[in-house]
């Protein structure tokens, strides 16, 4: 929190793209902080996205998300971790932290 | 209920869209999520099995309630509770362990009387190997299911009870 708003950050930019990108797919309900709400990435302006965090070069990506229950999870981890490595190239951490219930679907409470 | 579960691993016919998700050595085959391929770990946090097995089990007709007397009267709480949700229903009396690779399933279940138990309990654990394992990827190793209580028809609503027989013969 010691960058000031008027510093461009470029790791901003790629950070909001993978943001972006994570939260595009149908699958995804939303971003998460993961079980400590350390998935996270600081960014200038005292903002803060949960959800993704680039490390430093070498390190995984990691992204936590919410996702949508009724289909396959792996199928929808690979097309992220697809889609995460499409624009920063390497390891891709993947937390599926919960997943949202259609309150349709059978078993949406005990009736 | 310690019958042997063939391991049904169920093979994903979903066809990979795109073209992106072939790069991921796990993409198109049902094999875990959860190793290390080299490009990166998956975790899945033990609520997501826990309401994938819940929702299974209940799907199973003769499965009247989940869980204990005393964690259906917390689920009962906890559902008016804002911010307890829905969810908290569907993760009543469902315990899960979760590994790397792997996934141990306890249940508590109440069943409808008239349902043969052993039958049922069959049926809820092939659900529930079927539904984790191809929803999740994560082998299931055991599925134990604690049979709590049973649900008579006639203790609600007389109307549940089956309709008596009227006569056999004309």
């Amino acid at each position: 929190m010691t960058d000031t708003p008027a510093r461009p950050d470029p790791g901003a930019a790629l950070v909001e793209a993978l943001a972006a990108a994570v939260t595009a797919h149908p699958a995804v309900v939303r971003l998460d902080g993961g079980r400590f709400g350390a998935v996270a990435t600081h960014l200038p302006g005292r903002r803060r996205l949960v959800g993704v965090r680039v490390g430093e070069p070498g390190e995984p990506v990691e992204i936590a998300v919410v996702l949508r229950a009724g289909r396959p999870i792996p199928q929808a981890v690979a097309e992220l971790r697809a889609a995460v490595a499409a624009l920063r190239p390497g390891p891709v951490d993947v937390t599926v932290s919960d997943i949202a219930l259609d309150p349709a679907l059978p078993g949406g409470g005990p009736s | 209920m310690t019958e042997a579960t063939p391991p049904t691993t169920t093979t994903s016919t979903a066809t990979t869209r795109g073209g992106g998700a072939a790069t991921g050595a796990t993409a198109g085959s049902p094999a875990r999520v959860a190793e290390d391929t080299g490009q990166g770990r998956t975790t899945i946090a033990a609520s997501v099995v826990q309401k994938i097995a819940g929702i299974a089990a209940r799907e199973i007709s003769g499965v009247y309630a989940m869980g204990g007397g005393v964690s259906r009267a917390f689920g009962a709480i906890r559902e008016r509770i804002p911010g307890g949700g829905t969810g908290a229903a569907n993760i009543a009396g469902v315990q899960v362990e979760v590994g790397e690779k792997q996934a141990a399933i306890d249940l508590d279940i109440v069943v409808e009387y008239g349902a043969s138990i052993r039958e049922l309990a069959r049926a809820v654990r092939r659900n529930v190997i079927t539904a984790v394992e191809s929803m999740t990827g994560l082998e299931v190793i055991e599925v134990n299911i604690a049979v709590n209580d049973i649900h008579l028809p006639e203790l609600d609503n007389p109307e549940d009870l089956p309709a008596p027989v009227v006569s056999r013969v004309e």
